[in-house]
């Protein structure tokens, strides 16, 4: 029998707004579009971006995807399902913000870890971090399309050296705050040295490092459709500049409402991942 | 093993990163005997607790000498085990994780380990809980893990560094039980730093009363009492004399501490 | 002091040699990696031509108004939302579905809005700033001690005052930690929007210089972006720090 009182009248009150709050921001929308206060143009129906979406979700052609399915050709269906032009544009930026994600992960993990524990790596980095987590790195990808291309390189490099910084400085600081005294307790408990790394500072540290790496990925994809926004190059940034250098703007929303849902899953998705991983942390405990 | 601590002349200076440096410790010496139960009493910023990390090995001893059954202490080892007062468990482990690590550093062979986990987590009144993480359990129970941690490894010294000071008075009272029963069951030599004078009339043998900083051993005190380690004891004259004697002594040094506290 | 502050920076300082030495004796082509000293000069000659000041007080104003316009609103509805529940309830569902959207993919939307001008720029930079703001006042806000808000209620103080003299004071450190992280963002956008549309701006120049093969001239812009990011970010936070002096 539960012994905690029910909601009272106001708190539904303010459930009902939450809910409530949303579906009527939708529902201007659409009348807003509908009663044609600003063009078609500035702000399209709801049900137009809806249907846009719908559309680019699904095969870009029926007549291969039935085909395909009465031949029973498994792989052809496969390719065919996905074949719209949205499910490659969020492939293909999907793609690259994780291959460069990774890479800012290995890297930042590795060198934050070393400037908290090797002098000579604290020197040569610091003043390189200090310097760089501020900076704008964006304003870097001229140089690196000089450097690397238009293609598919540069972007990927931009999206790790802009992600790197904030990895590095929170393994740097994870690595370095490890308490004092749970340090001692292991090494009175017979610890040595080299064991020390991975079986108490790593694990010690992976809260902060993780945090490092929630923080990590957002910028991962924001850079990626900043870089296809400038280089082309499909995916969801260059979709999105190519509409309205058609003034499709049906497309151009439709494109944003992906990308906002792209972005929504990935953030939920590192919170589950948080929340397996790390369900010893007090944090966690606390929910 | 016949194991007795030697402090001689032990001067300890502490080095803030920015500032001027400070006489932690000046000229401590002290003997604990074999299996005594030594306290360390003194008021905030006294050294008691950095004497103890020398003790440790988790500071360098830069003057004086500390040697534990005529060896030199060098460094941290399993024979002097620690409790610290914020438990320092391993949060990503669980209590019986806890419990096995040092088991799994002497390479004991696993049934073996888990046998003598089990056996310390028992001791500890710890049974049910052997997987849970320690950000499930409340501050009694985490001291306990660590004490358990601690006793696996059998070390022949044991530190404890204000250890209940972070539980609330019922649970500290019920702790002190807990330690001695512990304590009877397999005797040791115990080291407790502690700023409480009633915890240490009552858990110890002897009380080392500690000036101010820059810390120095001001007066020892025999704290035996002829009613033994019943909780009993805490109600006789004899107790409230000892507190009060060591009352005495330690104020003037308080008074002088809080002084220091505020210039820092 | 000064020591010390040299040795910190010697990487920076050996890293700058190696950029000068290296393009000239071949071993990076001086095409692609100018040396320092060519990228300097460059610099120079774009500061005397006016090219450097005219676009930099363009992307300047351009970020300050989109700044600005993000930490008043912001701050305004975070810390709204922290206090009057029925605030609350009504907008934040709205700013947690928008918080993981990348800002930068409203650009183009901005751009279909406000053209190719200015508009679409500060309309973007104040975008991504908003969030940040709002969220890091509403944290403040809620973060603030009960306990003061209580004492400062039983000492006669009305509601409205309290938010004023208590929670926005008590939220100050967290809402100043949020405005740097917008104004870091601020720049992101400035940058990438001038990128892709107008004639003006820092951005823009650095395009053009591309686009024209001035290398030595665009590295110039460039680093003049990052390294205004960087001391805009320094200057902020020896001012957060006097403001907030009173923390422990």
């Amino acid at each position: 029998m539960s012994e905690n009182p029910g909601y009272s009248a106001g708190e539904y009150g303010l459930m009902a707004l939450r809910v409530g709050s949303i579906v009527a921001v939708l529902g201007a929308w659409q009348i807003t579009a509908m009663a044609h206060v600003f063009s078609d143009f500035l702000l399209p129906p709801l049900s137009t971006v809806v249907m846009r979406l719908l559309h680019d979700l699904g095969p870009s052609s029926m007549t291969q995807l039935m085909e395909d399915l009465k031949s029973g050709n498994l792989l052809g269906l496969l390719g065919d399902i996905f074949s719209g032009e949205l499910p490659r544009g969020i492939g293909l930026t999907l793609v690259r913000t994780f291959i460069g994600f990774v890479m800012a992960a290995a890297g930042g993990v590795a060198i934050g870890v070393a400037i908290a524990r090797v002098p000579l790596a604290r020197w040569f980095f610091d003043p390189l971090v200090s310097v760089g987590l501020p900076m704008p790195k964006v304003a870097f990808l001229p140089i690196f399309m000089l450097w690397f291309g238009v293609f598919d390189v540069s972007k990927v490099l931009m999206i790790a050296f802009s992600a790197v910084f904030p990895v590095i400085v929170e393994a740097w600081a994870g690595t370095q705050n490890i308490d004092k005294y749970m340090s001692w307790s292991a090494l009175s408990l017979g610890v040595g040295p080299r064991r020390f790394l991975w079986e108490i500072a790593l694990p010690a540290a992976l809260p902060q490092v993780f945090t490092g790496l929630q923080v990590a990925l957002p910028i991962s994809l924001i850079v990626a459709i900043i870089c296809e926004m400038q280089m082309g190059g499909q995916g969801l940034g260059g979709s999105i500049m190519t509409d309205m250098r058609f003034a499709d703007s049906p497309g151009v929303f439709s494109g944003i409402v992906a990308i906002a849902l792209v972005g929504m899953v990935l953030v939920k998705a590192m919170e589950l991942v948080r929340r397996r991983l790390l369900i010893w942390h007090q944090e966690t405990q606390a929910e | 093993m016949a194991t007795g601590i030697q402090f001689n002349a032990v001067h300890h200076t502490y080095r803030p990163p920015r500032g001027k440096p400070v006489l932690a410790l000046d000229g401590v010496s002290l003997e604990v005997k074999d299996r005594e139960f030594m306290a360390l009493l003194g008021p905030s910023g006294c050294g008691k607790s950095t004497l103890l990390y020398l003790l440790g090995g988790f500071l360098p001893v830069e003057s004086g000498e500390i040697s534990v059954d005529g060896k030199k202490v060098q460094g941290p080892g399993t024979d002097r085990g620690i409790v610290f007062q914020h438990f320092a468990l391993f949060p990503w482990k669980t209590v019986r994780q806890n419990v096995l690590y040092g088991l799994e550093k002497q390479h004991v062979a696993r049934p073996e380990r888990a046998r003598r986990a089990q056996a310390m987590i028992e001791l500890v009144h710890l049974n049910g809980f052997e997987d849970s993480y320690p950000s499930q359990l409340s501050g009694g129970m985490k001291q306990r893990v660590a004490i358990a941690r601690t006793l696996a490894v059998e070390p022949e010294i044991l530190l404890m560094d204000e250890p209940f000071g972070a539980l609330d008075a019922q649970t500290r009272a019920l702790m002190h039980e807990e330690l001695l029963a512990i304590m009877r069951r397999s005797p040791k030599t115990v080291v407790f730093v502690t700023h409480d004078v009633r915890e240490a009339v009552y858990l110890a043998d002897r009380v080392a009363v500690m000036s101010a900083r820059p810390g120095r051993i001001k007066e020892i005190v025999d704290t035996r009492l002829p009613g033994g380690t019943n909780p009993e004891v805490q109600q006789s004259p004899e107790f409230a004399q000892k507190v009060e004697h060591l009352w005495q002594l330690v104020r003037d040094e308080a008074i002088k501490a809080q002084a220091q506290a505020g210039h820092g | 002091m000064i020591f010390r502050f040299l040795i910190r920076i010697f990487p920076l300082v050996l890293l700058a040699g190696l950029w000068e030495i290296a393009p000239r004796i071949g071993w990076i082509n001086p095409e692609v990696l100018p040396p320092a000293s060519a990228v300097a000069s460059a610099w120079y000659g774009l500061l005397m031509s006016g090219d450097l000041v005219t676009n930099g007080v363009s992307s300047l104003i351009n970020v300050s108004a989109g700044l600005a316009l993000g930490i008043v609103v912001g701050m305004a509805a975070g810390v709204l939302m922290a206090w009057y529940p029925v605030v609350d309830a009504l907008v934040s569902p709205l700013m947690k579905s928008l918080y993981p959207m990348p800002k930068s993919a409203l650009i183009p939307v901005m751009i279909l809005w406000f053209g190719l001008g200015a508009g679409s720029k500060i309309a973007s930079i104040f975008m991504g700033c908003l969030l940040p703001v709002v969220l890091s006042s509403y944290n403040g806000a809620r973060g603030v001690e009960q306990t003061l808000i209580w004492s400062a209620l039983g000492l006669g103080a009305s509601r409205r005052r309290v938010l004023w003299e208590v929670v926005v004071p008590g939220a100050l450190p967290e809402i100043m930690a949020g405005i740097r992280n917008a104004l870091a963002i601020s720049f992101i956008l400035l940058v990438s929007s001038e990128f892709l549309v107008g004639q003006r701006g820092l951005g823009y120049l650095i395009s053009f210089l591309g686009d024209g093969g001035v290398y030595d001239a665009m590295f110039a812009a460039v680093l003049t972006v990052a390294a205004i990011g960087f001391f805009a970010d320094r200057v902020y936070l020896f001012f957060m720090q006097r403001t907030l002096q009173w923390r422990e």
